[in-house]
């Protein structure tokens, strides 16, 4: 008895021993700047002059300032526009490797290239590629006699930037696709096609059904990307045209490090983190299935 | 044994005073992360360190940031500050004097010798900030037009505009739309960019008077100045004479025949742009109709200077550093020769050091003659807000033709006067 009491304490300390790197870890870059940034925001802090306690003034000044609802109008267009635009061509590009026969490889790891590629590169590239005089915008006036003011139309300039986000994030979340068909058992459109099922009915009835986890997985990943633009807007519209590509964190920077304003910058950080959470635990709780392969 | 002991008393006086004049002081210096200007601390430290043993300087860029500002303020916010400081410009300047952080400089004996041995006793009046002198400005950058002379004589004009008028008629022969256009106007979206447009506009258009008035907290350019801005904003764009995303180097790529630039264009024009820097002819910033020919035309400068923090605790040897960077005309000349950026000193044309320089680069020359003729931003802690404000009420109003010229200025005022009285 006395043998498996210290038994079970041994295992108990490796476990933590083997714990401790990280939770120390995540103590000191996520436990201390949390806990920080709770108690900026109820304060007056410009970097310079001692901080001021001003109880939840930041959050009533956040929430009569018209641009807070600008940054929450936006945030929602990013989503509408490159939600189901990456779900669409993610899906389509898992199931075109899928079907391949060969460098299947090959095609996901090309793909995933621009996943890895740097920001600012390529918000360079897209600036250029959709620039007023760009060449997209040149062959389209010269063949059709007509332009698209990529960002350079308020209303535009959102969906030009949904379009960059999903160029980057289609080959990463086609993997995870991939990953989730392969997941498939084979039986189970063998025993559809004996049933009469054509393709159509085979996708929604079977293969969708059964993507749920890696669907709820994107949904979840694409939710926190869409409160965390910043580098697309940053580098290529400024916020703007007429503020129509501010973003959480793009307000979050300016008024921390430009404006000086770092308890107000922390509160609404604390607004933008609860609203991603909030709506990526409505999206689980409406759209997540229990799955059953066998 | 008095002998004996009075000997041992003066050996001990004697040692504490060597160790005490001899103790090594070290002033920490962060200069701008900029190549040019890196080589030029590290070419004039070593000069510095020969003849100054007891005062080290160690020069560290400003660390990897987004801007100086945001490295400077964290660095503040962990009190791990420098002791002086470079690359800082007039808003910042204001924002930290107003947090109590910097040393007035005019409080040092030599100040106002050290001005006249600089020859910037003009130039320096635009920083005085609540009475004091808090920033040395190292130098000026006027803000001017690059045009192309191809572009310019291939469409007729042996010489650049200098109108809004000539502009429209060269706009009219020079442009294709979606391809080419004579000028660019916006600036970009950051707040910074108002420098660019705004600010050279209305300096150029009103002879260099303010566009805030620092001491009543208001803005004051709901005048025929900011009209004239605001009524060549909305021509340019509802005329279609010119684009609001050009892309990339659109100046150099033959997209426009003029844009807004400063001699730091210069230097990287040579090494990515060689053949058409050859076709590039620098003039004024565009006037409106009425400015009279005979009269110098201002324009915006873009200027940064050298502070010295509150926290420093050695600020007579930071001050000695400071004077001894500037009393000697020969370390602008280094900084002409390895910056491209014009030093602040108003004897850059008349001075034979400079002047010699200068003839062997004609380009530079021309910014040169501009140094009296600039004026920095007004020096306001909310300068950030400013330009927003000037940005999401002035300009981007014009642009899309939302407003008429004279709203876009009512509004912008109004906006901005609301801003500076919180």
């Amino acid at each position: 008895m006395i043998r498996k009491t210290t038994l079970k304490k041994h295992e108990n300390l490796k476990g933590w021993l083997l714990s401790s790197p990280y939770l120390i870890f995540i103590l000191v870059f996520w436990g201390y700047p949390f806990v920080w940034l709770v108690v900026l925001s109820f304060t007056k802090w410009n970097f310079m002059t001692p901080k001021k306690f001003i109880g939840i003034e930041n959050f009533v000044k956040l929430f009569s300032n018209p641009f807070f609802w600008t940054l929450t109008w936006n945030t929602f267009k990013f989503m509408c526009y490159f939600i189901p635009m990456v779900l669409v061509f993610s899906i389509t590009l898992a199931v075109a490797f899928t079907k391949a026969k060969k460098f299947k490889a090959f095609l996901a790891i090309s793909f995933l290239v621009a996943n890895v590629s740097s920001g600012v590169a390529y918000s360079i590239v897209f600036s250029q590629l959709f620039s007023s005089n760009g060449p997209l915008n040149r062959f389209l006036y010269n063949s059709f006699g007509f332009i698209i003011p990529w960002f350079t139309n308020p209303n535009w300039a959102m969906f030009s930037i949904a379009i960059m986000v999903t160029w980057k994030f289609l080959g990463y979340y086609a993997l995870i696709f991939m990953a989730g068909l392969q997941m498939i058992p084979k039986e189970l459109y063998e025993a559809a096609d004996l049933d009469g099922a054509n393709k159509r009915t085979r996708f929604f009835k079977i293969t969708l059904p059964l993507l749920n986890p890696s669907i709820v997985m994107i949904m979840v990943l694409a939710i926190s990307l869409s409160f965390g633009i910043f580098t697309e807007p940053y580098m290529i519209t400024g916020g703007g045209p007429l503020n129509g590509t501010q973003t959480f964190l793009l307000a979050i920077y300016t008024d921390a490090f430009e404006r000086y304003r770092a308890g107000y910058a922390a509160s609404l950080s604390i607004i933008a983190a609860s609203m991603s959470f909030a709506i990526i635990y409505a999206t689980r709780k409406i759209i997540e299935r229990e799955v059953d392969f066998s | 044994m008095k002998k004996k002991a009075g000997l041992l008393f003066l050996a001990v006086v004697m040692i504490i005073a060597i160790v005490g004049f001899s103790e090594t002081i070290t002033l920490t210096l962060w200069t701008a992360p900029n190549p040019n200007q890196n080589l030029f601390w590290k070419t004039l430290l070593p000069q510095w360190a020969k003849t100054h043993p007891n005062i080290k300087i160690k020069q560290s860029q400003i660390p990897a940031a987004r801007s100086s500002e945001e490295a400077i303020l964290t660095a503040i916010a962990s009190n791990r500050q420098p002791d002086i400081c470079t690359n800082i410009f007039s808003g910042f300047a204001a924002e930290l004097v107003s947090a109590g952080q910097l040393v007035p400089l005019d409080s040092f004996s030599g100040f106002k010798a050290l001005i006249k041995t600089r020859d910037m006793q003009d130039v320096i009046k635009s920083w005085k900030l609540k009475g004091h002198y808090y920033v040395m400005p190292i130098y000026d950058n006027p803000i001017l037009v690059w045009w192309r002379k191809s572009m310019l004589e291939k469409a007729g004009f042996t010489k650049p505009p200098r109108t809004y008028s000539e502009l429209y008629a060269l706009s009219k022969k020079i442009t294709i739309p979606h391809k080419r256009y004579a000028f660019k106007v916006f600036g970009g979206q950051s707040w910074w960019d108002r420098w660019w447009d705004f600010m050279t506009l209305y300096y150029a258009a009103s002879e260099g008077k303010p566009y805030i008035d620092v001491k009543r907290n208001k803005a004051v350019f709901d005048n025929e100045y900011g009209k004239d801005v605001a009524s060549f904003v909305y021509t340019m764009f509802k005329k279609h004479y010119t684009t609001v995303a050009f892309g990339q180097h659109p100046f150099f790529k033959g997209a426009v025949a003029g844009a807004i630039k400063g001699p730091w264009s210069i230097p990287s024009a040579k090494s990515q742009f060689p053949k058409v820097l050859k076709d590039v002819i620098i003039a004024p910033p565009l006037v409106p109709d009425n400015y009279p020919t005979d009269k110098p035309v201002y324009t915006f400068a873009d200027a940064k200077g050298m502070i010295i923090f509150k926290s420093c605790k050695h600020k007579d040897a930071a001050w000695e550093f400071m004077k001894w960077v500037f009393s000697n005309p020969e370390h602008d000349l280094l900084w002409l020769k390895l910056t491209q950026e014009p030093p602040t000193r108003e004897d850059l044309l008349t001075n034979p050091l400079f002047a010699n320089y200068l003839k062997t680069h004609p380009l530079l020359a021309q910014y040169a003659k501009y140094v009296k003729y600039t004026v920095p931003p007004a020096l306001s802690p909310k300068t950030i807000d400013i330009q927003q404000s000037l940005t999401n009420n002035f300009m981007e109003p014009l642009m899309y033709l939302t407003v008429t010229p004279q709203e876009a200025v009512k509004n912008a005022v109004k906006a901005i006067d609301s801003l500076l009285s919180q």
